[in-house]
């Protein structure tokens, strides 16, 4: 009978019941409602409620472990005694560091992604940007920090010239991201917006994994695998496509035939180019993608593409001089990756690009044949240490292999040549002290095996929450090998260099993002002529006289965003203002001058709008640009002529009849305006002692554009809305 | 002593059959307050009760998914998108897990498609392509797991409605969709005082503007 009332005592015992309480609380004392205190792998437990506190009982004893997780906060384990005794705690969580509430770098960075949710910009707005004509390149420029550069169509970035921007893709650098163009008219960028699933522009202050570049850094990050099988096939007023993408389990493979003929158009509407053959061109792409165990994923990317086209064109002042130019680009492009996670925080990958670009010009006595072949690898580690520092790091090889021949009937023929294999090896490391402040600290090292010549380019930015917004510094160098052009005739010349020194505020609420950033940029070791324009000397020809890296320059300026997708109903609008105030001492000037492509002044307006009862979305985009400076040789003193202002105003409609018809029309200068983008001269004067000139102005004052996009799916609701 | 061992030998014998009663019963509390509940710090309590359930239930499904339930409630209670994201996010974590334990679950599907079609809510002109595509083929393949989920048909129809209001097309394919859903809810038994019954009510909302 004792054993017995000993037996009842220990059972009731062990039902004896802790009660457990206490108080949860930030690191700043401020109680946390809705965390969850749990005795660890049991049912036990129990939420705070808005003071903070909790309170539970259990009838479990001994040693356990007591979890206290909430959302946004580090979950806290802590070890209890439970005895029978109440036990009372306090319990102060830290905050985790989660991309959602957490600072980011943000100086000199547009970034437009479809999964950060946190972004000013999106895939979708590259490609229905009216003006644009779904060219990626024609849809940044009207983001602050660009200057519209009409007859190149290139990104041209705070004083910066076309080549001093560069397009990665995955990572992996593009060694020409624009197709071909006739002299004066605008490059479009060879791939299109839909194969990206984000968009990276950055304006200075990158990362240390970007090298060679100047000004500027274009990264996309191509779509992952493809979950819809689908068929598209687009009418367009100037050709048709064709693409089939096959989706399964954890792969996809897709593939696009498309032809372009710019004859029937040119044919319809007049232009200022004297077309013998308008452009026409064939494109094959493919992209495929396979995910590799849980946490691998494969994908490749190839492009091939051959455009043609021929041309008068006379020398200026004499009409009569006509001489044809007949150019053949030959294009390809494979980029492959694969990246792999072996956990949350550790993840490596790895990829090669290949790059072919073959034009060949014939002109009406003499050929000229340049070909780049350019190979980039690359490896890099990211791992996270806490939620609180993370580290970079990877080596990369970018080698480059160009030779350009002339052939002349009278002349014989000249080889000019370089190989430039260039190792690179970058580090980078962000740390957070809390949610509000991070760093960001990198360090690139260049060895150009060419030049036999070591560069180390450090880099910096900060980034600090203040309120609702935050504010931003970078400082960076940076460096890029002399331009092909350049480089083949003169292989001693080394790299030019750049400085950027940014300060930026930006605030994003509700739909609405306000961003403003003044900037120094500093030039130096550009590549300069011994004999500035007008003082060659007899016997000299620009391209064998002695060129070095004296040059240097500067450019500054300031930039204000405003986008509002909130206020007006189906309505989204963004407004940029860029002021930029640049001189440089390069190539033939003879003295540090604004270039002939920057702009003081560019403003932009984009207006998208939804009409419900037409289906169809508006969009609108007027673009300004004050004048550029030019050399006029009729006037004393250098670039110091300015070109009338540029203005154009672009619309264009989407018409979605069904869910799986799109209708999509657009126009550029629809009150064509005659935009000069500046004059070019004869090389000699003429009788009156004047040099003739010709204004250098769009082929036609319009771009009329129509296509019909239908998607076949079993899934509806797919269409090519965003490829648009 | 006879009797203790008699007694000792119940418990042992109870032993299991209490413990999944224990669980169910927590359950069940637990899942009424998801399906039902208006406050928010409420509704996190639930959550939070079903997550410390789920941890303690390793092999079980429910209690992620009435969580993942939850935070879809939530989401819909909150004003910010940067909140709703934050909930969804939660949500499709727990989801995530759910279907590692239950593989093909056609349920556990047609919850992850109904997440996408609230992350569409949020901000429909920059969002509508990419996650109407998603919770479609979601709803798709939840009904390929099980061709009879009311779920499933009632979620997809509504995506369909809301296309067709989008496109002003005739909204006869998703109103048949929804009787059909209906039909389901109405005739369909459910597996287990656990299995998931949401949905009906939405539906007949839905079914009266269909008239």
């Amino acid at each position: 009978m004792k054993r017995m009332i000993f037996l009842l005592l220990m059972t009731s015992a062990v039902q004896a019941q802790t009660l457990v309480s206490g108080r949860v609380t930030d690191t700043q004392g401020e109680p946390l409602p809705g965390a969850n205190v749990v005795v660890k792998g049991l049912y036990d437990g129990s939420s705070t409620d808005l003071n903070g506190e909790f309170q539970f009982s259990t009838g479990e004893q001994g040693t356990h472990s007591l979890t206290i997780s909430l959302v946004g906060y580090q979950t806290l384990e802590r070890v209890v005694e439970l005895t029978g005794a109440p036990l009372n705690l306090f319990i102060e969580l830290r905050e985790a560091i989660n991309e959602l509430e957490a600072v980011v770098i943000s100086a000199g960075a547009f970034t437009a992604s479809d999964e950060n949710r946190r972004t000013m910009f999106k895939a979708l707005d590259i490609a229905t940007t009216a003006g644009a004509t779904a060219d990626i390149a024609g849809a940044l420029n009207t983001l602050p920090g660009t200057q519209k550069v009409g007859e190149n169509g290139r990104l041209f970035v705070r004083g910066g010239d076309g080549n001093e921007a560069r397009t990665f893709i995955d990572g992996l650098v593009v060694l020409d991201a624009y197709g071909p163009a006739a002299p004066n008219t605008p490059s479009r960028g060879r791939f299109l917006p839909f194969m990206f699933k984000g968009t990276s522009f950055s304006t200075g202050g990158y990362s240390a994994e970007y090298g060679q570049a100047l000004s500027s850094v274009l990264a996309l990050d191509s779509k992952d695998e493809d979950i819809h099988t689908r068929t598209d096939i687009g009418l367009l007023s100037v050709g048709a496509d064709v693409a089939h993408t096959q989706a399964w389990k954890d792969g996809s493979w897709a593939g696009k035939l498309q032809y372009t003929n710019l004859r029937p158009y040119m044919g319809l509407i007049n232009q200022e180019i004297d077309w013998i053959t308008p452009p026409a061109s064939l494109e094959l792409s493919s992209a495929f993608r396979q995910k590799v165990g849980d946490r691998g994923l494969v994908k490749f990317y190839g492009n091939a593409n051959r455009n043609h086209f021929s041309l008068y064109q006379a020398i200026v002042g004499d009409d009569a001089s006509r001489q044809s130019l007949d150019l053949t680009n030959t294009y390809r492009y494979g980029n492959a990756s694969y990246r792999q996670a072996f956990d949350r925080d550790l993840f490596w990958r790895t990829g090669v690009s290949f790059n072919y670009n073959e034009n060949r010009n014939e002109l009406s006595r003499s050929t000229f044949r340049e070909r780049e072949t350019g190979v980039h690898i690359k490896s890099a580690v990211e791992k996270s240490f806490s939620d609180r520092v993370e580290l970079k790091g990877g080596v990369e090889l970018i080698y480059r292999d160009y030779r350009a021949v002339w052939k002349d009937e009278s002349a014989g023929s000249i080889t000019q040549s370089f190989v430039e294999p260039l190792w690179a090896f970058f580090a980078e490391a962000d740390v957070y002290a809390n949610k509000k402040f991070v760093t960001r600290a990198g360090i690139r090292a260049e060895y150009d095996a060419h030049h036999q010549r070591t560069g180390i380019d450090p880099r910096v930015s900060m980034a600090y929450k203040i309120g609702e917004g935050q504010a931003s510094l970078a400082y960076g160098r940076f460096r890029q090998s002399a331009n092909n052009v350049w480089l083949r005739s003169h292989p001693q010349l080394t790299t030019e260099k750049a400085e950027h020194f940014i300060l930026n505020y930006q605030m994003i609420k509700n739909n609405r993002t306000f961003r403003s950033e003044v900037y120094y940029k500093n030039y130096f070791d550009l590549v300069t002529f011994q004999f500035p324009v007008g003082q060659l000397p007899m016997g000299f020809a620009p391209f064998t006289q002695p060129v070095f890296n004296t040059g240097h320059g500067f450019a500054k300026g300031f930039e204000l965003f405003w986008r509002d997708n909130q206020t007006f109903s189906k309505t989204d609008y963004w407004i940029s203002y860029s002021y930029l105030d640049t001189k440089r001492r390069y190539l033939n000037y003879p003295e540090a001058a604004a270039p002939g492509f920057a702009s003081r002044h560019n403003f932009s307006v984009v207006y998208k709008y939804f009409i419900t009862s037409l289906k169809s979305q508006l969009g609108l985009t007027y673009s300004f640009a004050s004048g550029r400076p030019y050399h006029n040789p009729n006037e004393t003193g250098f670039q110091t002529s300015r070109t009338p202002s540029y203005q154009d105003l672009s619309a264009n409609i989407s018409y979605l009849p069904t869910s799986q018809i799109i209708l999509h029309f657009s126009c550029t200068n629809l009150l064509g305006r005659d935009n000069i983008f500046g004059y070019q001269y004869a090389d000699t004067p003429g009788a009156d002692g004047q040099y003739a000139s010709r204004p250098v102005r769009q082929a036609a004052p319009r771009f009329l554009f129509l296509g019909v996009f239908i998607t076949l799916s079993k899934v509806k609701g797919v269409n090519q809305l965003p490829s648009l | 002593m006879k009797q203790i061992i008699l007694i000792a030998l119940c418990l042992i014998a109870l032993t299991s059959p209490a413990h999944d009663k224990k669980y169910e019963e927590a359950m069940t509390r637990q899942i009424q307050i998801v399906y039902t509940s208006e406050k928010t710090e409420e509704l996190q309590a639930a959550v939070n009760s079903l997550d410390r359930i789920s941890q303690a239930e390793k092999d079980k499904w429910e209690p992620l998914y009435y969580a993942a339930f939850g935070y879809v409630m939530l989401a819909n209670q909150e004003t910010g998108a940067s909140k709703k994201d934050a909930h969804l996010d939660q949500a499709l974590k727990r989801l995530d897990q759910a279907s590692l334990l239950s593989k093909d679950n056609s349920e556990i599907t047609a919850l992850e498609g109904f997440v996408h079609m609230i992350r569409v809510t949020i901000d429909p002109n920059t969002r509508g392509q990419q996650y109407s595509g998603l919770s479609m083929q979601a709803f798709g393949k939840a009904l390929q797991q099980n061709p009879g989920n009311p779920r499933a048909m009632a979620l997809m129809a509504q995506m369909q409605y809301g296309m067709a209001q989008f496109f002003n097309s005739p909204t006869t394919e998703a109103c048949g969709l929804a009787q059909k859903a209906l039909a389901q809810f109405n005739s369909g038994k459910t597996e287990g005082v656990l299995s998931p019954a949401w949905g009906k009510g939405m539906t007949e909302d839905m079914l009266k503007r269909c008239q």
